[in-house]
């Protein structure tokens, strides 16, 4: 394949890649679906809610896509694009309201989850599905549901509700803390830090004592050698003394030797130069002559 | 006479204030130690010549940072908006200590290492050091973050501690910085009793093979196959990895060599002064001084010891498994710590005294190098555990 094909087809691959990566980070994360005493919206009112968590690290614009209650009609509400709200901040948040009131604003939805079985989230064609979660029919009042982890794949009952935040609402030991308690004397983590430490320094070591064989190997040489090893070895069969052979060898040794020492004698001058900078130049510090 | 009285009352009060805002005023035992101890570090850099160019900044630095004021006025190192705030900056966030190893890559000659590969396993038989450390700091009850911060000290690489304390325990940052940079100026102190200690007469005049001559395609291909290898392995280890094989490939290709130039010389020599000055201001007497800085110098004395002895006890143990004409003098052992080149020259030095016509420094350059790599590798092992 030409270079010029590559290329292309690259620039083709390249920003689908960024495309579908952008789309997998999107996850729905919690839904409320009966709001009695809950999370308010800018209308003063409590509603079901969807909450769509941005899990990569790099603002997700969601300006374009679909929220639907129905997986036959994926189109059902459109989020505006343009709207600087549509874009979630990484590891962040955006919520939602599914009250059937969309002239409430862009982030009011044309359907409730009161009756509905899921909510789903498509692309921008309509037809590529983003993400879906099932509403749990045993929903009660002021319960969420979604993810037991950010972006995790564990659903079930929330203990908190948490819009525009974290689901994970217990307080989460630490790696060091773990480390500290199941391994109080460090043992583990020097046997384990010195087993890595060694295994890719030896994989280092390993690989630069064996890498200059191969690519000092070169097939054609190996060849051409074997070629002029054959007639050689007809030769020493004809009956070559091993005596002159050596003396063949040491007189083309010592021919070598002496090409060795008629050396070249070009001399290789680093060219010195002194860089110009009008920050020092003493033309630009004078006025011009007037003429 | 009334107005003259006021005049006079006022000229006072204002003496008065301007009294308290002069160092006279806000002056603690504390922070003429400190003054002290910066000066000491001066001094050892001037005369003895003790590191002097990590010295004499953060010596300078530890005056500069334990010098009294009246709080609020945005001087300190740890107020907000002041100038030293900003150039803290860099090593809070760690931005320093990778730019200190672009610097370090572009003037590192790792064909040492590459004649000899074998001689990397020393750099990292004396991790130890760090893991001996933090078993230490553990015991001494630290937190394991504290301890892991504490325990990179034996790495004997300041830039090293400096990006994995910025990460773990930014609070002992200060202390841990200036004991591995203390630690790494006496490397000629702490090393040599413990070389004489772990080897026998014997061991110590074995000479080793001269070292093959490295290509240039070798050369080129270590920094690429060396960041690939080790980032894959420890990927949180990649700033300081990336930034050190891409300064070496930019000494290496001989198609960058203003780059390299930059790197080596006003670069890292621009970063040394930024991290030398304001690690040294970071020590300031009401931060500094109090018990935990004590055990971490203590912690980083044993750290160095104890990868000395793991460097040179190693090379003692694959001796057993070698042929006699390829046996490794483990006077060089003690050069697996990344301080560069103070260590290897140290097995020289104690080498030669034992036999005047056995130059060990171009053998131990190469696990001195590969301590180097062995030292940010263990960063970041620790960093994914800790972090």
């Amino acid at each position: 394949m030409s270079k010029q094909k590559l290329f292309i087809l690259a620039l083709i691959i390249f920003p689908l890649l960024g495309y579908s990566q952008k789309n997998k980070s999107l996850l729905i994360n919690e839904i409320l679906i009966l709001n009695d005493s809950n999370y308010i919206d800018d209308f003063g009112e409590r509603n079901g809610w969807i909450e769509i968590f941005n899990a990569s690290y790099a603002p997700v614009d969601i300006g374009g896509m679909y929220l639907t209650n129905d997986l036959q009609n994926p189109r059902k509400y459109k989020i505006p694009k343009g709207d600087p709200r549509t874009i979630i901040p990484p590891r962040s948040y955006i919520v939602f309201y599914a009250n059937n009131k969309p002239t409430h604003g862009i982030l009011h939805l044309n359907f409730e989850l009161k009756n509905s079985k899921l909510v789903a989230l498509f692309e921008s064609n309509g037809k590529k599905l983003v993400d879906k979660m099932m509403i749990p029919a045993d929903a009660k009042p002021d319960i969420s549901y979604g993810r037991l982890e950010d972006g995790g794949t564990e659903l079930g009952f929330l203990k908190k509700t948490t819009p525009k935040a974290t689901n994970i609402t217990e307080e989460k030991e630490t790696s060091a803390e773990k480390f500290g308690k199941l391994d109080p004397f460090g043992i583990a983590m020097a046997i384990i830090a010195m087993s890595v430490v060694f295994s890719s320094l030896a994989l280092l070591s390993l690989i630069f004592r064996n890498i200059n064989k191969v690519y000092n190997l070169n097939i054609k040489a190996i060849f051409k050698r074997r070629r002029e090893e054959e007639p050689q070895a007809e030769a020493q069969e004809e009956g070559i003394p091993g005596e002159v052979a050596a003396a063949i060898a040491l007189a083309l040794h010592m021919y070598q030797q002496q090409i060795h020492d008629n050396e070249t004698t070009v001399l290789t001058i680093q060219r010195v130069s002194r860089l110009y900078s009008p920050w020092s130049s003493k033309i630009y510090g004078l006025r011009q002559t007037p003429r | 006479m009334i107005a003259s009285e006021s005049f006079i009352g006022f000229i006072l009060e204002h003496l008065q204030q301007f009294f308290g805002y002069t160092a006279f005023a806000n002056v603690t035992a504390g922070h003429l130690i400190m003054i002290l101890v910066g000066l000491l570090f001066i001094y050892l850099a001037i005369t003895k010549e003790y590191e002097p160019l990590l010295l004499v900044p953060i010596g300078f630095g530890i005056i500069v940072g334990n010098i009294p004021f009246y709080p609020g006025l945005k001087i300190g190192i740890y107020e907000s908006g002041s100038v030293l705030n900003y150039l803290y900056f860099g090593v809070i966030q760690g931005v320093y200590p990778p730019l200190i190893f672009l610097g370090i890559g572009a003037m590192t000659d790792f064909s040492a290492l590459l004649s000899n590969p074998r001689l990397i396993l020393i750099g990292a038989a004396a991790q130890l050091g760090i893991f001996g450390a933090y078993m230490a700091a553990l015991g001494l009850g630290f937190s394991p973050s504290e301890a892991g911060a504490i325990g990179i000290i034996g790495g004997a690489d300041g830039p090293t501690a400096i990006f994995l304390s910025s990460k773990l325990a930014p609070d002992l940052m200060g202390a841990i910085a200036i004991s591995a940079y203390s630690y790494m100026a006496l490397v000629p102190v702490i090393q040599p009793p413990i070389m004489r200690l772990l080897t026998t007469p014997r061991e110590r005049v074995i000479r080793m093979k001269p070292p093959r001559v490295v290509s240039k395609t070798e050369k080129i291909m270590f920094p690429i196959l060396g960041m690939l290898l080790t980032t894959f392995i420890v990927p949180s280890g990649l700033p300081l990895l990336g930034m050190l094989f891409f300064g070496n490939l930019l000494k290496e290709s001989g198609v960058t060599k203003r780059l390299a130039d930059t790197a080596k010389g006003p670069l890292i020599d621009i970063v040394t002064i930024l991290i030398g000055l304001t690690v040294g201001a970071s020590t300031q007497a009401t931060n500094f001084l109090n018990p935990k800085s004590i055990g971490i110098f203590a912690l980083g004395a044993f750290s160095f010891m104890i990868a000395t002895a793991g460097g040179v006890l190693f090379v003692k143990f694959i001796n057993l498994f070698l042929k006699p004409e390829n046996k490794i003098n483990p006077l060089i052992g003690n050069a697996g710590v990344s301080a560069v080149p103070d260590s290897a020259r140290v097995s020289q030095v104690i080498g030669l005294e034992y036999d005047k016509t056995n130059h060990l420094l171009m053998h131990a350059m190469g696990p001195n190098v590969a301590g180097v790599i062995g030292s940010a590798v263990a960063a970041g092992i620790l960093l994914s555990f800790l972090a």
